[in-house]
Parts: C-alpha cells; sequence; structure tokens
C-alpha cells in the first residue's frame, strides 16, 4: 500500500518535470509575458491609488520583470517561429534580430527604472514608460490577437 | 443586308457607350456642399478638439519618427501607406499655406471630411475614412475645422502624389460613394442610454473603428451584417480582430476591464490593445475624458 502511494507521488513528480522539461520556448515565453502582465496590473493598481504604495513591493516585482525580459531574449530561438501553440511573434524577430533585442533592452531598463521607484509620485510615470516599451515591442513584433 | 446589320450592331455599340459613359460621368460627377448648405452654428473648438481625438487623425498624419520635424506631435503628414491602389502620402492637414491646408476655406474642409472632396473637386480615395466621418453632423465637422485650423502651422516637404492612379478610377470612386456614403446621419437609439449612445456615435462616425473591424463586401463596402466582426488586416498580413461578444469571448470581463484597458493599455498590463496599428488608437483613447471611454465599452460590450 504504502509502496504504491510512493509509487504513485514518484510517477506524479517524474510526470510533472518531464512536462516541465518538455514545454517548449513557446509555452514559457507566453507564461513570462503573462507574469509580466500580472506585475504591470499590480503596480498599476498601486499607481492608480487602488492599492497603497509599497516601495519593497515595487522593488521586487520591478526586478522580477527586469529578470524575466532578460530571460526572454533566450526565449526566440530559430525554430520557435510557429506552434503549436499558437504563437503571435512576427517573422521580424527573427529578420531584424537587432531591432528585437534593443526593444527587449529597452524592456529590461524601463523594468529597472521601476525597481528603482521610491516614492508614489515616481510610480505612474515610471510604470507609463514601461508601458510604452512593451507596447513598442508588441506593434513591432507581434500580430495582432484575436 | 448582312452589312446593315453590322452597321446597326456597331451604331448600338457605339451608342451604348456613349450612353454608359454618360450615366458613368453623371453618377461619378463630385457634388462639394455649397456654402448654403451649411447650418448656422458656432464653432466649439473644444469638442474640436475631442473629435480630432476620437477621429485619430493625428496617427495617420504624424510624421514619422525618421522625418525630424520640428513638432513631431502636429499632423504634418504621416509615413506613406502602401494601399491597392498605389502608395498614398497621408498630407501636411496643419494651417501651413505652402505645404499644408492653410489656402483651404472651412468650407473646403468640410467637403474633404464630410463627403470625401478636394478643394479641386476630386474624390479622396477612401483610405481617408470620410465614410465613415460622414455620419458626423456638420455641426460637428465646423467644431473640427475650428480646432485643426487653430494648430501651429508647421512647414513639411511635400511629398510625391499618387501617380498609380488612372483618372477614371479616381473619378469611379464616385461609384463607390454612392454604395458606401449613407445618407442617414447617426441617429440616437432611444432605447438606450445616453453613454451607450455616446460610445456608438463615437465608435461609428469620429471613430470610424469599422474602417478596419468591419470585413467588406465585394463592392469594399463595409459588410454591416458582420459590424464590428473581425476583417483582413489593410496591409495585407494578420487579421484585425472582432469587437463583438468580447466578454463572451473572455477578451475582457466587463465595461470597467474594457475601459480600463482602453486608458491604461500596457501600463495596466493590458497587451490586447498594442499590435497591428492600434497601439496608436490606443493611445488616442487615453486622451479623450473617462467618460467617453467608459460609452465606447458600454457600446461594445453591447454588441453580441
Amino acid at each position: 500500500m504504502k509502496n504504491s502511494v510512493l509509487a504513485s507521488v514518484a510517477f506524479a513528480c517524474v510526470l510533472g518535470f518531464t512536462s516541465i522539461a518538455l514545454a517548449g520556448p513557446i509555452e514559457d515565453r507566453q507564461e513570462l509575458m503573462k507574469a509580466n502582465g500580472q506585475t504591470m496590473k499590480l503596480l498599476g493598481g498601486m499607481a492608480q491609488g487602488e492599492s497603497p504604495f509599497d516601495a519593497a513591493v515595487v522593488k521586487e516585482q520591478g526586478e522580477a520583470m527586469a529578470a524575466r525580459f532578460e530571460k526572454a531574449k533566450t526565449l526566440f530561438p530559430p525554430g520557435s517561429e510557429q506552434g503549436p501553440p499558437e504563437t503571435y511573434a512576427k517573422p521580424e524577430i527573427w529578420s531584424d534580430p537587432d531591432g528585437f533585442a534593443a526593444a527587449a533592452n529597452k524592456a529590461v531598463e524601463a523594468s529597472q527604472a521601476v525597481a528603482a521607484v521610491t516614492e508614489a509620485a515616481q510610480l505612474g510615470p515610471a510604470l507609463g514608460a514601461a508601458g510604452e516599451a512593451c507596447k513598442g515591442c508588441h506593434d513591432k513584433y507581434r500580430r495582432p490577437k484575436d | 443586308m448582312a452589312s446593315n446589320r453590322l452597321r446597326w450592331t456597331i451604331a448600338a455599340g457605339v451608342l451604348l457607350c456613349l450612353f454608359g459613359g454618360g450615366v458613368f460621368f453623371v453618377l461619378t460627377e463630385p457634388a462639394p456642399l455649397v456654402s448654403s448648405d451649411l447650418p448656422s452654428h458656432t464653432a466649439d473648438v473644444e469638442r474640436g478638439k475631442l473629435l480630432y481625438t476620437i477621429g485619430g487623425c493625428i496617427s495617420c498624419h504624424k510624421p514619422p519618427a525618421e522625418a525630424k520635424v520640428e513638432n513631431p506631435t502636429l499632423p504634418s503628414g504621416g509615413k506613406p501607406l502602401a494601399t491597392p491602389v498605389g502608395t498614398l502620402y497621408p498630407p501636411n492637414i496643419t494651417p501651413d499655406p505652402q505645404t499644408g491646408i492653410g489656402k483651404w476655406s472651412a468650407l473646403d474642409f468640410i467637403n474633404a471630411v464630410h463627403l470625401g472632396i478636394s478643394p479641386q473637386g476630386r474624390h479622396y480615395i477612401p483610405a481617408f475614412p470620410y465614410a465613415s466621418y460622414h455620419r458626423m453632423p456638420l455641426q460637428d465637422v465646423i467644431d473640427l475645422q475650428a480646432y485643426v485650423s487653430a494648430l501651429p502651422a508647421v512647414k513639411s516637404t511635400p511629398t510625391a502624389p499618387v501617380t498609380s492612379l488612372p483618372s477614371f478610377v479616381r473619378r469611379g470612386i464616385g461609384l463607390w460613394k454612392k454604395l458606401a456614403l449613407s445618407d442617414v446621419p447617426f441617429a440616437p437609439d432611444a432605447a438606450q442610454s445616453p453613454s451607450w449612445n455616446l460610445g456608438a456615435y463615437l465608435v461609428n462616425a469620429p471613430g470610424h473603428c469599422g474602417e478596419c473591424h468591419t470585413p467588406r463586401n465585394i463592392f469594399m463596402v463595409p459588410d454591416e451584417r458582420r459590424h464590428l466582426a473581425g476583417a483582413p488586416h489593410p496591409e495585407g498580413k494578420d487579421k484585425v480582430p472582432s469587437l463583438r461578444n468580447l466578454v463572451g469571448r473572455g477578451r475582457y470581463t466587463d465595461v470597467d476591464d474594457l475601459t480600463s484597458a482602453m486608458r491604461f493599455g500596457e501600463m495596466m498590463g493590458y497587451d490586447r490593445l498594442s499590435s497591428g496599428g492600434m497601439g496608436d488608437v490606443q493611445a488616442n483613447l487615453a486622451k479623450l475624458p473617462e467618460d467617453h471611454v467608459r460609452a465606447i465599452a458600454e457600446y461594445l460590450v453591447s454588441l453580441k
């Protein structure tokens, strides 16, 4: 009995790890972007006064977002132009690697600037700039989502 | 006998061509408004600014980043648009007399926006979305004119005119206008709230959302049975998404959510309004008063 429980737990673990390992760059970058969207939503609410300003949260979230954008640069390898799963990445990512890298660096820098915010009044403008970085890249390198 | 029949056939053919040409000529004749067609109305520049913003004039008429003009926030002529009929250059619409529209009369401006007719009496190519602007009451066009003519003048570098369009094709746009320009102006729906009606007006008249979001029929006229149901992207690749059933399809949770998305976009983690040219549109929406954005959201969310 005990053995079979242990075995199934082990099996579940192996299955879990394999599925993580098997998730390709498309899934990884989509998860990453989702997490960045949540960070923006959380901090955006703070900037709008929906939640109280908390410099420690801003720093932590901004740094996490910068790290994710740093990682994002590695998640568009050749061969990941097309899914499944459906990807909205435009071919320009691969045909204009310098432009794409510059756009990604902009997002890293804008995220670091968010992390450096210490006063409530600075948060809105810093998020505005980060939003522009997101938008600039999505405009050039991502197809419209239906 | 046979030659007689041939003669008749040729004569009939020639007459038919002349008749056809005459009908074409009559049907495609640009018919601009004259001063006496205009309502008496004192222009409201503030409202003109609002209409300029929702109309998205700046999105097409703003200079490209590489143009290095003194004030890039003014509509001194936009980047070339590739269309099926040739390359178009959105002109300088600031009041510079030489390179802008400084020499236009108010009536010239109204004819351009309301009917798509140039001061020289020619049809504009409908990449300029006058079929939507046509739904604006003339009072609103007068307000818009007052605002645009009060912008600072910017001298621009003149761009090449459209080269690949034969004059009979341009004239033929007159036929298209017979189908595409509705003579029924925007009318509020009494069964709906004032806010919904404001949204419907902003979306369908100055906002011209249907120009890209409504698919076109074989005559290139928006198919209103599929109003805002999504369409091929005008630049050729990709799709323009549907704006129907936005909540049911899980795109936004409710009117509040869509309002925030349009006001804040990526700044609040909303990433759908950035691609395919929508980023510029969202930047315009962000400049509108909140109640106007909410009205747009209310109208859009009601579309099933």
